[in-house]
């Protein structure tokens, strides 16, 4: 492993119950300063591959490591290292934006923060003053989204795993989220990513994979995209030519 | 760690909008109910103090000592406030004299049938009913609804200990449904210190064990509802199933436990008693009869050839050794009888106790049994407290009667009447009334039974004890299902 290795999926395999092969062989790694944004259709193992990082679901075979640390043999040291924004925050309804904030700080152990730490990162995200004392049950999406990403920067963890993130975001909404992702891998955040928005992939990621029946298809850097078009290659890979 | 979970909780549930509108109503339920029953208390103890002082009188004024009959009501307790009990249930008045079994009658349900209908609302009852609901209400998707709501996998995207949330969880939801709980009960004794409800170190003491047997009772839904939530994936299931088991736990399963006990320990009725009791006389005095018939012919039979006057003679002779035989006769015939009836009556109890112990043993599988034994017995409201006044009250009885014919020898009236019939004067009934009032100087008085501080003691922490292993268990359940929950 690298050093400079922050996020590592090794034969990553994980075989569900039911005898589901869910993900198969995968293995990536994610440096410091790098956004891997993981494509593929439904069910491709995209969202199972994050969930074995936060050591949600045990591997059958390999390992997701967090900064050299297997997630299923020391999940509580691994997820010191890793903050998470899911699909869809839903966060706690009568909870305000600003005690919502204090709360998952404080689960990720950060207990120094005061009211205008807050309020400076709702700014960062975009939420507007008048938002941040508001319960959240009168938020949208992409306000709840944002208290998301709000969170996860909070933690000041070294990686970012994100599911989905700006699935059912409006485009400016979504735009403004990428940026923001852009600017934490700017400051050093080592970033994965599931998405199925092919365009700010393309756009944002360093390195793109793309997972089909739960196998890592494809993986090219930025570099190794130039020139390319992803959606087509994408297409390939969905329709199993490159097989 | 721990402390960021259990706060949180409290918030969520503290902040929840149904929070404030449902406690605030269980609050000043609880509260009104208080105010009620201080105010049966005062009604009752006021009821309690005429009727005394009434008996008082009719008894000085009686017409002889073997005519005295005395009156025993059975007086109010101030913990009857906050668990009425059996104690509506159960007659407040008994006679007490030579004649008569006591026997206490004149229940308020029997004086005011409207009460049985619906029954009275006391503190155990809301405690059991409302804020065990309560309980279920705001912990059945404690787990499952984090999940549905995704702060679940949030939270354990963090370096959090399952075992710490968990408790965390169980934490905040007691504190947070134990808080609303303790504020009316506070009040509720503020409220007895203030209106200067007459109660002793002890019932102050039994007070204090009561609220606790309801923190103690809510603890067990909470827990009960924390892994209702971790053994369901979704809310709406859980909330389901919190209510099938709410339903069950306080209604179902207690009812059901003396129902099971009735069909597998059958108590005789009480006219099924007294149908045997009366059958058994009726057979023994036939005997008596048969007896005494074969006896007069034995009697009879040396007056064979005797003339009329040696017939007189002989019968004079015999006349009072018979009679004593005779007297001796009836009175074992009396003696089997009251003996026989005596056997029925602890027969019956025996049975019934029999039931009683059954019947609690099967309803003990409910926490709310549990928590309403306890508080009855903490109460001195429970099933014993007839018992316990008719034992009392038949041992007065005999004290009672005892200083009746002493003084009735005392006074050289034997308490009977005499008719006299006069072609001159007419007819005259002397009842052999003493003059003026009689003095009841050296009375007994009748001690009111209450359980030893031991007996209640033993006996609430068998239910408190209970209530404390239903906790556990539930929470132990809880604890080791959400080890292994899915978060995602």
């Amino acid at each position: 492993m690298s050093v400079h290795t922050m996020l590592e999926a090794v034969n990553l395999s994980k075989r569900y119950e039911d005898g589901a092969l869910a993900v198969d062989d995968v293995s990536f790694s994610v440096r410091p300063g790098e956004i891997f944004a993981m494509l593929g259709g439904n069910g491709a193992g995209k969202t199972t591959t994050i969930n074995i990082f936060l050591n949600f679901l045990e591997p059958t075979a390999g390992e997701a490591r967090i900064n050299g640390i297997a997630a299923h043999r020391a999940p509580l040291e691994a997820k010191r290292h890793v903050a998470f924004v899911s699909e869809n925050v839903m966060l706690y309804p009568t909870f305000t934006a600003v005690q919502n904030l204090d709360y998952f700080a404080r689960l990720g152990g950060k207990t120094q923060y005061t009211a205008d730490d807050y309020r400076r990162v709702l700014l960062r995200v975009g939420l507007q003053e008048e938002a941040h004392h508001k319960k959240l049950k009168g938020f949208s999406k992409g306000m709840r989204q944002k208290c998301g990403i709000a969170i996860a920067i909070l933690k000041d963890a070294p990686a970012i795993l994100l599911d989905e993130p700006t699935s059912g975001l409006d485009p400016k909404s979504g735009f403004e989220f990428m940026q923001l992702l852009g600017s934490l891998r700017d400051e050093g955040k080592a970033v994965l990513m599931s998405t199925h928005d092919i365009f700010r992939a393309k756009e944002t990621a360093d390195t793109i994979g793309i997972m089909r029946q739960g196998r890592l298809v494809m993986q090219r850097s930025r570099a190794g995209l130039a020139g390319e078009d992803l959606e087509r290659l994408y297409m390939e890979h969905m329709a199993g030519v490159h097989e | 760690m721990l402390a960021t979970i259990i706060v949180h909780e409290l918030k969520n549930i503290l902040f929840s909008p149904k929070f404030s509108v449902t406690v605030a109503v269980a609050s000043v339920l609880l509260l009104l109910s208080v105010v009620a029953g201080i105010g049966q208390y005062r009604a009752a103890a006021a009821q309690y103090e005429t009727t005394t002082q009434l008996v008082q009188q009719e008894m000085r004024e009686a017409r002889g000592w073997m005519a005295l009959t005395n009156k025993v009501l059975r007086r109010p307790d101030p913990m009857q406030i906050f668990v009425s009990g059996v104690a509506n249930d159960v007659g407040r008045l008994s006679g007490v004299n030579a004649f008569q079994a006591v026997k206490l009658s004149h229940s308020t349900f029997s004086d005011d049938p409207v009460y049985a209908v619906f029954r009275f609302i006391d503190l155990s009852f809301i405690v059991a009913v409302v804020f065990s609901l309560l309980a279920v209400l705001f912990t059945y998707d404690a787990v499952n609804g984090e999940k549905e709501r995704g702060t679940l996998q949030l939270t354990f995207a963090n370096a959090v200990p399952r075992a710490q949330y968990i408790l965390g969880k169980f934490a905040g939801a007691w504190l947070g449904l134990v808080l609303p709980l303790l504020v009316p009960m506070l009040l509720s004794l503020l409220l007895l210190a203030v209106t200067a409800v007459p109660m002793t170190a002890e019932e102050w003491g039994r007070t204090v064990l009561l609220f606790g047997g309801a923190v103690l009772y809510v603890t067990v839904f909470v827990a009960l509802g924390i892994l209702l939530s971790t053994l369901t994936p979704r809310s709406s299931a859980s909330f389901l199933y919190a209510l099938v088991l709410w339903v069950c736990a306080v209604f179902i399963v207690p009812r059901a436990g003396t129902t099971l006990a009735g069909h597998l320990v059958p108590v005789p009725t009480v006219a099924e008693t007294e149908a045997r009791r009366d059958a058994f006389a009726k057979d023994r005095w036939a005997q008596y009869e048969a007896q005494m018939q074969s006896r007069w012919k034995e009697r009879n039979a040396p007056l064979e050839g005797m003339t009329k006057e040696e017939r007189e003679a002989y019968r004079d002779e015999k006349m009072w050794e018979w009679m004593e035989q005779d007297d001796q006769d009836r009175k074992q015939v009396q003696t089997d009888i009251d003996e026989q009836a005596r056997r029925l009556t602890e027969e019956l109890r025996n049975r019934r106790m029999e039931q009683e112990r059954l019947a609690f043993t099967l309803s003990r599988l409910s926490p709310a049994s549990s928590f309403q034994l306890a508080a009855m017995n903490l109460a001195g409201t429970d099933i014993a407290l007839k018992t316990r006044y008719e034992d009392a009250l038949n041992g007065y009885r005999t004290l009672f009667n005892e200083y009746k014919e002493k003084k009735a020898k005392e006074s050289g009236n034997s308490g009977g009447f005499r008719i006299e019939v006069n072609s001159d004067t007419g007819v005259k009934i002397d009842a052999g009334r003493e003059r003026g009032v009689l003095d009841l100087t050296g009375m007994p008085q009748f001690t009111h039974p209450s359980p030893s501080a031991a007996e209640t003691m033993r006996s609430a922490f068998i239910d408190l004890g209970l209530l404390g292993l239903f906790s556990l268990a539930a929470f132990a359940g809880a604890f080791v299902r959400f080890l292994r929950y899915d978060v995602r």
